[in-house]
């Protein structure tokens, strides 16, 4: 899901997972990064290229000791990011904290679902909550290839 | 100090920056557009955010701007994410960049390198992002699974 809004779901609770729709790491959606890379470098209004990278050059990928291209870290990253943004809305993009490690590489074509379990819940302010959650992604065989954890700070608006 | 030299050569206590820049409305949807993040605060042009994760580039921007030879022999390996967010930017709004080396050591023969980066905003400091960023500088063909 990638609405402006908040989906609508149940009141969170601790010990409440969330899981995203699963997506395929294809060599197009690694390229993109790679390519996003120089385009936000150069930010002159045109979309720029790089030299290969162990993300989408499969013969660098193995001179650097790889099997084949893998995907970007960020990817994950962006994509768990993404679904705290469905439940929470920019509340998430805003104040918090969000911290990710790659604890294996994610290869061409895998299935990827971003997750994200609630670990508490803390009022702060009359307006404000803060949520603290574990995220990862797993692949479709439920394998972690990334983990972390984030802190969200919702208001009431 | 490897200031100046390849990033590869980056040793604790070099600090990278500061550098000034601003990121376009361009700039960031089509960051957006690269890692699917859809939502109208970013793709719009009316009250645009920047993603937080948009700080990890910055780091690209700093290592070109110390380490002009480049690279260096080996392809970065990125292992980690770690930035804590204060308030939004706001794409457009000029902002300050510093980094510093604070970690360099070797695990199962792979150099980690831990990279401190606070991004503020250019006109007041006001702190926006803090973040540390862990990367395996040396990936060479005997570490491969």
């Amino acid at each position: 899901m990638t609405g402006s809004q908040r989906i609508a779901a149940p009141p969170l609770h601790v010990g409440m997972e969330l899981r995203s729709a699963a997506r395929q790491m294809t060599r197009e959606r690694m390229r993109r990064y790679v390519d996003a890379q120089p385009t936000v470098a150069a930010d002159d209004g045109r979309i720029h290229t790089q030299e290969p990278t162990i993300h989408d050059d499969d013969a660098f990928a193995r001179s650097q000791g790889l099997p084949g291209i893998i995907a970007d870290g960020m990817i994950s990253t962006n994509w768990i990011l993404g679904l705290l943004l469905d439940v929470f809305g920019r509340d998430a993009a805003e104040k918090g904290r969000l911290r990710t490690k790659y604890v294996k590489p994610i290869y061409e074509d895998q299935t990827i679902v971003s997750c994200a379990r609630v670990e508490s819940i803390h009022k702060e302010k009359e307006e404000e909550t803060i949520f603290r959650l574990e995220v990862w992604c797993e692949t479709d065989s439920g394998i972690k290839v990334t983990v972390g954890e984030a802190v969200v700070h919702s208001t009431d608006r | 100090m490897a200031i100046g030299h390849y990033v590869t050569d980056l040793a604790p206590g070099d600090v990278l920056g500061p550098v000034e820049f601003v990121l376009s409305p361009f700039v960031v949807r089509e960051y957006c557009h690269a890692v699917e993040l859809h939502q109208e605060y970013f793709q719009g042009s009316h009250d645009q955010i920047v993603p937080p994760t948009l700080v990890h580039l910055q780091k690209l921007r700093l290592y070109q701007h110390a380490c002009p030879a480049g690279t260096g022999p080996t392809a970065r390996v990125h292992v980690e994410y770690d930035a804590t967010y204060h308030e939004a930017i706001r794409a457009g709004e000029k902002l300050r960049a510093v980094g510093k080396i604070t970690d360099r050591y070797s695990k199962r023969e792979r150099d980690y390198v831990h990279l401190e980066i606070e991004l503020r905003a250019a006109a007041d400091g006001r702190l926006l992002i803090a973040y540390r960023d862990t990367v395996i500088l040396a990936y060479s063909k005997k570490d491969a699974a």
